[in-house]
C-alpha cells in the first residue's frame, strides 16, 4: 500500500522539483513559466475560491458522465442486438466523436441557457461514442458457452442482456471510463468558459486569461489536474470493488 | 412468479395428457430421444443425413465419431436451438422446441462457460436464475450436489480460482440441479488433461448411475465412450450416419477398475474397427 502510493508521489514531487529548479536556474521570466511553488501557494491563499469551484466542476463531470453512459447502454445494446441498429448508429456516433465541441458550445448556451444544464449536455454528448463503443464490444465478447447454455433453458432476451451481456462489457467500459475522465473534465471547463454562470473552474480560468492574470490561470489548470487525479483515484477503487472477479484486477499470480 | 409456474405446470400437464394416447405404445421412450429420417443441412452442405435413432428413456448414449462429422450440429438440433431441416425429431415426448422451453433439457457445453462474476454457487444455479416460470418440480438445490462433486468448500470461490476439472465439475452440476430428464453434453472433457478425465468419467458414473436421466454424450474419446456408455453410436464423417451400434455389456455400477477389463479392452476394439470402417468412403 505504501509502495503503491509512494510511486506516483515521487513521480510528481520529481516532474515539480525539475520545473522549479528549470525556472530558477535558467531564471526564466514569470509571464514565460512560472515556478510551481509560486502555483502552489496561490492556490493555497485562494483555496475556498478554487475549492468551491471545482466542486462545481466536478458535478458537471460526473453528472453529466453519468447520463452518457446510461444513454450509451441503451444504444450500445440496439446496437449489440441489431446490425441494422449498428449501422445506423455508427457514422452518428463517428460525427459526434470527430466534430471540435468547442465549436457548438456557444449554440448549446443559446439553446439551454447558462450554468449547469449545457454543461452536462455537452459532457453527456462527449462520452457517450466511447461509452457505446465498449458497450457493443464488450457485449459481443461474451462468452459463446454461456450464450449457448442460456438459450439452452429458452432464457429470455431481457434475461440474456442482464445476466450476460451488460456484465461482460463492464471490462471495457472501464477502460472507456479511464479516457472519458479527461475528455469530461475539459469538457466541463471549456463549456463553464464560454457560459456567463461565472461558476466552474473554466469560468476563473477564462477571466484570469481575458485579464492576463497568469497566477490564477495556472491556479485553475493546477486544480483540474487535481481534481482528474482524484477521479482517477475513484475510480480505480470502484473498479476494484465491481470487479475483483476480472483478470487485471488480480495481484497475486494464481 | 407464482401463478406461471402453475400455468406451466398446467400445459405440462395437457401436453403429457395429449401425448400420452399417443406415445403411450412407446412409453420406453417417453423421456427419450426419437429421431425419423433427421436431416439436417446448411444451404447445400449437409450435416445430418436421413438419420434415424431411438434413444431409450434412463440409457448413456455415447456418440463417437471424426471430427467435424456434425456431432455439434445433431446435438444442436436435439436440445431445440437449430431446427431441422427434415424428417422427425421427438425429445422428452415433444418437439425440440418444447422440451428447450419447458428446460427439459440440461447441456454441458465443451467450455465450462461459467460467468467470471459469479461465485462456484452461483454459477451453479445459473439455469435456474433464468426463465424461472419453466423451472420443473424435479429442480435442486445446487448446494449438495456441489458437495457429492467435492466442491463443498469452494461455494464463494470464484470461477478463475478453480482448475479445469473442477470448473467442469460445476458446470456438470449446473446441468443437474434443473432435474431435466435429459442430458445432452458435447465433449465436456475434451479440454482436460489424461489424469483429470478419468476422475470426471468416475464422478459421471456415479451421479447419473443414482437418477433416472438419459444421457447423450458427444466425444472422440474411445475409451471415455465405453467407460460410460450402455450403447456407443459410431458415427461416419459428414454427413452424419451412424455406421455401427455397439451395446456396452459392462456391469454397473462402473468402477474405475472396469478399464482393465478384457471385455472392456475387446469392446474399445470393436469401436475401434467400427471407426475406420466408417471413415473409409
Amino acid at each position: 500500500m505504501s509502495r503503491r502510493l509512494l510511486a506516483p508521489f515521487v513521480g510528481i514531487v520529481g516532474f515539480l522539483a525539475l520545473w522549479e529548479g528549470v525556472v530558477r536556474v535558467g531564471d526564466v521570466r514569470p509571464f514565460v513559466l512560472r515556478p510551481p511553488s509560486r502555483i502552489v501557494s496561490y492556490l493555497a491563499d485562494h483555496f475556498g475560491d478554487y475549492a468551491s469551484a471545482a466542486w462545481v466542476t466536478a458535478q458537471h463531470a460526473v453528472i453529466g458522465s453519468l447520463i452518457g453512459l446510461l444513454i450509451a447502454l441503451l444504444i450500445g445494446s440496439a446496437m449489440a442486438a441489431s446490425r441494422f441498429a449498428e449501422q445506423a448508429a455508427q457514422p452518428l456516433l463517428t460525427l459526434l466523436q470527430v466534430t471540435p465541441f468547442v465549436a457548438y458550445i456557444a449554440s448549446v448556451v443559446l439553446w439551454l441557457g447558462s450554468g449547469t444544464r449545457p454543461a452536462v449536455f455537452i459532457v453527456a454528448l462527449v462520452s457517450i461514442p466511447g461509452f457505446t463503443f465498449s458497450t457493443v464490444d464488450g457485449m459481443r465478447s461474451a462468452d459463446p458457452a454461456a450464450r449457448e447454455l442460456l438459450a439452452s433453458v429458452d432464457a429470455s432476451r431481457a434475461e440474456v442482456l442482464w445476466r450476460l451481456r451488460l456484465p461482460s462489457a463492464i471490462p471495457s467500459l472501464f477502460t472507456t471510463a479511464r479516457y472519458n475522465v479527461g475528455l469530461a473534465l475539459i469538457a466541463s471547463y471549456l463549456v463553464e468558459g464560454g457560459n456567463f454562470a461565472n461558476e466552474g473552474l473554466g469560468a476563473i480560468g477564462k477571466r484570469a486569461a481575458a485579464l492576463n492574470e497568469g497566477d490564477a490561470l495556472w491556479g485553475a489548470i493546477f486544480s483540474m489536474a487535481i481534481l482528474g487525479t482524484i477521479a482517477l483515484l475513484l475510480l480505480s477503487l470502484l473498479q476494484r470493488l465491481v470487479m475483483g472477479w476480472h483478470v487485471s484486477q488480480r495481484t497475486r499470480p494464481t | 412468479m407464482d401463478a406461471a409456474m402453475l400455468a406451466a405446470t398446467d400445459a405440462d400437464q395437457t401436453r403429457h395428457t395429449r401425448l400420452g394416447a399417443i406415445t403411450s405404445l412407446h412409453s420406453a421412450w417417453m423421456s427419450g430421444i426419437e429421431l425419423r429420417d433427421l436431416a439436417k443441412s446448411f444451404g447445400d452442405l449437409a450435416i445430418v443425413d436421413a438419420l434415424s435413432l431411438d434413444i431409450r428413456s434412463g440409457s448413456f448414449v455415447s456418440v463417437i465419431g471424426p471430427s467435424g462429422c456434425g456431432k455439434t450440429t445433431l446435438l444442436r438440433v436435439i436440445a431445440g436451438l437449430e431446427p431441422a431441416s427434415a424428417g422427425g425429431i421427438t425429445v422428452d415426448g415433444g418437439s425440440p422446441r418444447a422440451a428447450r422451453s419447458h428446460k427439459r433439457v440440461a447441456m454441458v457445453p465443451q467450455q465450462p462457460g461459467l460467468l467470471p462474476w459469479r461465485t462456484v454457487y452461483e454459477n451453479a444455479r445459473l439455469l435456474l436464475d433464468v426463465n424461472r416460470g419453466a423451472n420443473p418440480p424435479e429442480a435442486t438445490e445446487p448446494t449438495p450436489l456441489l458437495q457429492e462433486v467435492g466442491l463443498g468448500e469452494f461455494l464463494d470461490s470464484y470461477p478463475h480460482e478453480l482448475s479445469g476439472g473442477m470448473q467442469q465439475r460445476v458446470a456438470l452440476v449446473r446441468a443437474l440441479t434443473l432435474g431435466a430428464p435429459l442430458l445432452v453434453m458435447d465433449e465436456p472433457f475434451a479440454a482436460l488433461d489424461e489424469i483429470t478425465r478419468s476422475e470426471m468419467r468416475s464422478i459421471l458414473n456415479r451421479l447419473v448411475e443414482g437418477r433416472s436421466v438419459t444421457v447423450l454424450f458427444v466425444t472422440h474419446s474411445i475409451s471415455e465412450a465405453v467407460a460410460l456408455s450402455d450403447r456407443v453410436l459410431v458415427s461416419s464423417p459428414r454427413p452424419t450416419s451412424i455406421v455401427a451400434d455397439i451395446e456396452i455389456d459392462l456391469p454397473r455400477p462402473r468402477v474405475t477398475e472396469v478399464e482393465d477389463d478384457p471385455r472392456f479392452v475387446e469392446l474399445c476394439a470393436a469401436v475401434r474397427h467400427a471407426l475406420h470402417h466408417g471413415m473409409k468412403p
